[in-house]
């Protein structure tokens, strides 16, 4: 039951994440002496702002991969959840298709959790089918054809910024503070690592963990609504194969953040700051005009070597 | 709770199913009616005319079905290629269609027509995911002895008819246009469309077929905008940092260029007017083009369906394809001519001559 002491305050959480605070400080400066535009104000802003999507996604998958899980559906609720926004916004009103958008996403996450926890059928397989299902009805609902999205205010959501920060990485950053204080201080976030290493244990000291279970799908349904709205309002268009891959993103970002595939180790800084060394790297790779071909073998390097790296220092602990 | 749950969840299925109940064809959703009407735009009906009624095969009216395996109706595009071929399946009654979805995947491509011959189709007509992986699937049918079509992307083996254009040539008119426009000289950033896949390909040679005359055009950066505007924002954003100055973008394809004006916008840099130059053919690209956003928008028409329905149904009825031609692949092909690249000159006169009946993105630099 160690990790139900997890709950470390800040300092405990550098010394955690030293290994990944240090590879992004790393690629902070190798990237700033690759391009004398990389360290300039708009350029920040715009890598905070482009890994606002996947780092929203990274988020609520941070939750599902805590307890052991994956959510594979969270591109495809992504895409449900653009068409929604999409379809309702320039007929209602913002507020109500935001909604209606976010709901669908927080339903087929629940579906996911009630296929999980009560049904017992594999994560993998449970969000396998559900990234099929919701793409399936975003197809059905758009007809394959995509829904331009003309209102002024719904386009400021995605475009504008407050005190110079965009919008969309203001809505990350609050995301991510919430989300670390319900996993540092809430009953529910601390049990979640618990029930995430050693579920039988979880169970028998009380822990609700067929609720949590739903909860954490949930969660997650609700942030790829959230990075569905982000998206929508950014392009101004409800493309029914918006997000198409980005479960692959969420989980990179994850992983590379240095949350275990197995449970019940990692944090949502860590995979805030995952999602930067990833934004980050193509960002500079573009800002240099590497081949995107070549750039696909340095994300894919990227992964594999934090992934090694994180888990040396792991045993090594 | 967890009843009103899976009740919600239970309507969701259920709802979309009933909607399609109503005579509506499959993925189209559109009626027969509505495509008839449609039928009058399409570009190609006077190749190979046939009446509208009933098909006569040996003098006899029977049921005759047509399998059509598209790549994938993922795109808006693929889907107006269905609707040209809906439209004219609609015009014979005893003509109906099984349509089958890729999924831009090749195995399941190739698993797809071996169901339709299974199914005892009359003929198949194909657009494939990519060029050789379909040969397997394609001698199937030839070996089945039904008629087999093949549109836009072409398979390198025995076929009845080949109907396409070629994107070489247009990304050579796009690319013709730009170098009008730059006046020979100037700095332009590619953005194409989802790398490796053949019309990307096709595009961007194209387009160096011709730069390859004028070394005063450099290329300074290319990005993988995937034929969508998510992917080509952070790119265009990331170009725009690393490039003070750009006169223009190639892009594969209008979502692209839409991303990269988006870009353009938030980076304040409409003031440098620079110019874009697309390909895709929709309504929503061609008055684009007319009030000045794009410059050039290669008219890639997806409605060639139609023309490769009615070559089915000749050979099925034992007539000759008139203009079926030689070439140097297997099988014969039909030379469509490209249609003209629309720019501001001819923009009017195409107007509503394009696909897909969804309106163009505002302009965020207006």
């Amino acid at each position: 039951m160690r990790s139900f002491s997890f709950n470390a305050g800040v300092l405990g959480e550098l010394h955690k994440r030293a290994g990944v605070i240090l590879a992004l400080v790393l690629l902070v400066v190798v990237a700033s002496f690759l391009s004398d535009r990389f360290l300039t104000v708009p350029n920040l802003m715009n890598v905070l702002r482009q890994v606002s999507i996947v780092g929203i996604l990274a988020l609520g998958m941070t939750f599902v991969i805590l307890t052991a899980g994956i959510d594979l559906s969270v591109g495809s609720i992504l895409g449900l959840s653009v068409v929604i926004f999409a379809g309702f916004v320039d007929q209602t009103s913002v507020p109500l298709a935001i909604a209606l958008g976010l709901g669908a996403g927080v339903l087929v996450g629940t579906v996911n959790g009630l296929g999980v926890a009560y049904a017992g059928i594999p994560p993998f397989i449970m969000t396998l089918g559900t990234l099929s299902f919701a793409r399936g009805l975003s197809f059905i609902y758009t007809g394959g054809t995509p829904v331009p999205i003309l209102d002024e205010g719904f386009f400021f959501i995605g475009n504008g910024s407050l005190l110079g920060v965009p919008i969309p990485s203001i809505i990350l950053i609050v995301s991510l503070f919430v989300c670390a204080a319900v996993l540092t201080f809430t009953p529910f976030g601390r049990s979640i690592y618990g029930l995430g290493s050693n579920e039988d244990a979880a169970r028998l000291s009380g822990v609700p963990v067929n609720r949590y279970k739903v909860a954490v799908y949930a969660i997650s349904g609700f942030f790829a609504g959230l990075a569905g709205l982000v998206y929508s309002s950014q392009l101004s268009i409800g493309t029914p194969i918006a997000g198409q891959g980005y479960e692959l993103d969420a989980i990179a970002a994850v992983v590379v953040g240095g949350t275990s595939l197995f449970g019940g180790k990692g944090s949502v800084f860590g995979t805030f700051i995952g999602t930067l060394i990833i934004g980050i790297l193509a960002n500079i790779l573009n800002l240099n005009g590497v081949d995107p071909f070549v750039q696909q073998l340095f994300k894919g390097a990227l992964i594999v070597t934090a992934v090694f790296i994180m888990g040396r220092s792991m045993r090594a602990r | 709770m967890l009843k009103a749950t899976l009740l919600a969840a239970t309507a969701l299925v259920i709802l979309p199913t009933l909607a399609i109940g109503q005579e509506r064809l499959p993925v189209s959703g559109k009626t027969c009616e509505e495509l008839t009407a449609f039928y009058e735009t399409l570009p190609f009906t006077d190749r190979l005319p046939l009446d509208a009624g009933p098909v006569e095969i040996d003098g006899e009216v029977r049921d005759i079905t047509i399998g059509f395996s598209q790549t994938a109706f993922n795109h808006p595009w693929r889907v107006s290629m269905l609707e040209s071929l809906q439209a004219e399946a609609c015009r014979h009654e005893n003509v109906s269609l099984i349509v089958l979805d890729g999924n831009v995947d090749v195995a399941k491509q190739n698993n797809d027509i071996r169901d339709l011959i299974a199914r005892g189709v009359d003929a198949v007509v194909m657009s494939p995911v990519e060029s050789a992986a379909l040969v397997p699937a394609a001698r199937a049918v030839m070996a089945e002895g039904l008629p087999l079509i093949v549109l836009d992307r072409d398979v390198p083996t025995e076929k009845t008819l080949f109907i396409g254009q070629s994107n070489v040539t247009m990304g050579e008119q796009v690319a013709r246009r730009m170098v009008e426009d730059l006046e020979g000289s100037g700095k332009i950033v590619v953005i194409t469309g989802l790398q490796g896949s053949s019309p990307a390909v096709d595009r961007d040679r194209g387009m160096r077929n011709v730069l390859a005359d004028y070394p005063e055009i450099e290329v300074l950066a290319v990005g993988d905008g995937q034929w969508i505007r998510e992917p080509a924002v952070p790119i265009m954003e990331d170009f725009l940092t690393a490039y003070p100055e750009i006169d223009a973008v190639f892009s594969h394809a209008e979502e692209s260029s839409w991303g990269a004006q988006l870009a353009i916008s938030r980076a304040g840099r409409c003031e440098d007017g620079i110019l874009h130059y697309t390909f895709d053919g929709s309504n929503a690209g061609f008055e684009a083009v007319a009030n000045g956003t794009f410059q050039a928008d290669g008219n890639y028409t997806p409605f060639i369906a139609d023309v490769g329905l009615r070559a089915a149904l000749y050979q099925l009825m034992g007539m000759e394809i008139p203009e079926a031609a030689d070439y140097d692949l297997p099988g014969k092909t039909l030379v469509l001519p490209d249609s003209p690249v629309v720019t501001p000159e001819n923009a009017a006169e195409w107007a509503g001559l394009g696909w897909g009946d969804f309106a163009p993105t505002p302009n965020p630099c207006r």
